[in-house]
């Protein structure tokens, strides 16, 4: 653990206090990704700033063309919500697939996304939604494209002592699916998983977006195999196409969870069956 | 920064724990599972893994399972904890999830036990008609290396009966 620990009430009290804390400090969300670093020796600031009463971050609020759901907000409490059902089907897709009951209690989407980890169940959803991410620093705030704020593994965009405020998903109607290779059925981090969202009108694809877990150094988005997929009919031939098209959209790696190889080949297995559930 | 002189090195914390009023003086870089069993001494939630995931000391925040191992006991400021002491009967004495748990045998060397009775109490809590699948979902993040499990979905099965 650090040092100490402080807990801003407000984001005005957390931008005020900054400059007074040692330059070893990091934010502490949910706890789950940043307490088991710790515990294992791969974290070591002297200082967290624990932002997870801060008010604001833990709100899902729908404005008339996006959804917006709080950094701080629990994946069990996006499980239960009805806006996110609707406007984020890859997402709500995932979240069984989100590690365990009781991590979802405490795991937000911001500290799945500020870890940086290509195996982020959420973040990989939310990349296929083709969510933003909304940033502070002190006054200053900007809004990117969620696949833009990973730039490898544990690496992200974020300047030093950036927030990330939430994540604005455009409202649009869309069918979405989220299949995960695990080494079991449920809480695994993944070999694999496949994200797809995805606008179809009588049988044709007018919009998909599809992105890909741990078959890269980033949760990847898998813009050729996208593309590819617009104004075909979703059809078993267009299934296959794109099944052996996004293949070579990954470059994963052999570690001690999976050989890169059969990640390659189970990224295609599981495009396949994620069109079909969406054509079903 | 030195620790007498920083303010945040410690804080008064104050919380409902298994129904009481507490407040307690500790340093802020305390984590919950420390704060439960050191310094409440509340030896039933249990430390097994330390990486949220065995479920060993699952324990209920504002009634939702949380794994203390992972959380700082500063998050709990304000909240209701219940241990696996807190967790009784309407009469004050078993659970309905305690007796079945006897039972059905679905305790053998007993690490695990707390977590699950918490983590299928949560459950009950929130929907006392669970199904098996649901059950099964629940308690996906607690390992059991004695029971093979099916006692302890049998035991949750029959205290929805006596709740």
């Amino acid at each position: 653990m650090p040092d100490f620990i402080v807990k801003p009430s407000t984001l005005k009290e957390l931008w005020k206090i900054l400059p007074s804390l040692p330059a070893g400090r990091r934010y502490l969300a949910g706890g789950t990704d940043i307490v088991t670093a710790d515990n294992c020796g791969a974290e070591s600031s002297e200082c967290w700033i624990d932002i997870s009463d801060i008010p604001g971050l833990a709100l899902i609020k729908e404005t008339a063309g996006s959804l917006f759901i709080g950094s701080g907000v629990k994946i069990s409490a996006i499980e239960r919500s009805a806006a996110a059902a609707r406007w984020c089907p890859a997402l709500a897709a995932a979240i069984p697939h989100f590690a365990s009951p009781s991590l979802r209690n405490m795991a937000t989407l911001g500290g799945n996304a500020a870890n940086g980890s290509p195996c982020a169940d959420g973040v990989c959803a939310l990349v296929a939604e083709g969510a933003y991410a909304l940033l502070a620093l002190k006054g200053k705030k900007r809004r990117l494209l969620l696949k833009d704020l990973f730039l490898g593994p544990k690496k992200t965009a974020l300047k030093k002592d950036e927030l990330i405020l939430g994540f604005e998903i455009p409202k649009r109607r869309h069918a979405g699916a989220y299949l995960k290779l695990g080494p079991r059925a449920y809480f695994g981090i993944s070999k694999a998983a496949v994200a797809v969202s995805a606008e179809i009108e009588g049988g044709t694809i007018k919009r998909a977006s599809v992105a890909l877990g741990s078959v890269a150094p980033v949760p990847l988005h898998a813009a050729r195999t996208s593309a590819w997929l617009v104004n075909k009919k979703l059809s078993a031939e267009t299934i296959a196409g794109a099944s052996e098209i996004v293949k070579a959209e990954t470059s994963p790696i052999t570690d001690a969870r999976s050989e890169g190889e059969y990640r390659r080949e189970m990224c295609g297995v599981l495009l396949e069956r994620a069109l079909k559930s969406l054509a079903a | 920064m030195m620790k007498d002189k920083n303010p945040h090195f410690s804080f008064r914390l104050s919380c409902l724990v298994n129904g009481q009023e507490t407040e307690r003086e500790i340093e802020s870089s305390r984590s919950l599972l420390e704060f439960i069993r050191e310094d409440l001494g509340l030896k039933g939630t249990k430390e097994g893994c330390g990486e949220g995931e065995c479920g060993a000391c699952l324990v209920l925040v504002d009634g939702k399972a949380v794994n203390a191992c992972l959380m700082t006991a500063l998050q709990l400021q304000g909240k209701e904890l219940v241990t696996i002491e807190g967790i009784k009967g309407r009469d004050g004495g078993l659970h309905p999830l305690q007796k079945t748990f006897m039972a059905e045998g679905a305790v053998q060397c007993g690490f695990c036990t707390p977590g699950l009775i918490v983590a299928s109490e949560a459950l009950l809590r929130r929907n006392p008609r669970a199904t098996l699948g649901e059950i099964k979902l629940e308690l996906t993040g607690n390992l059991c290396r004695c029971t093979g499990y099916e006692k302890v979905l049998s035991a949750v099965e029959k205290a929805k009966k006596l709740l």
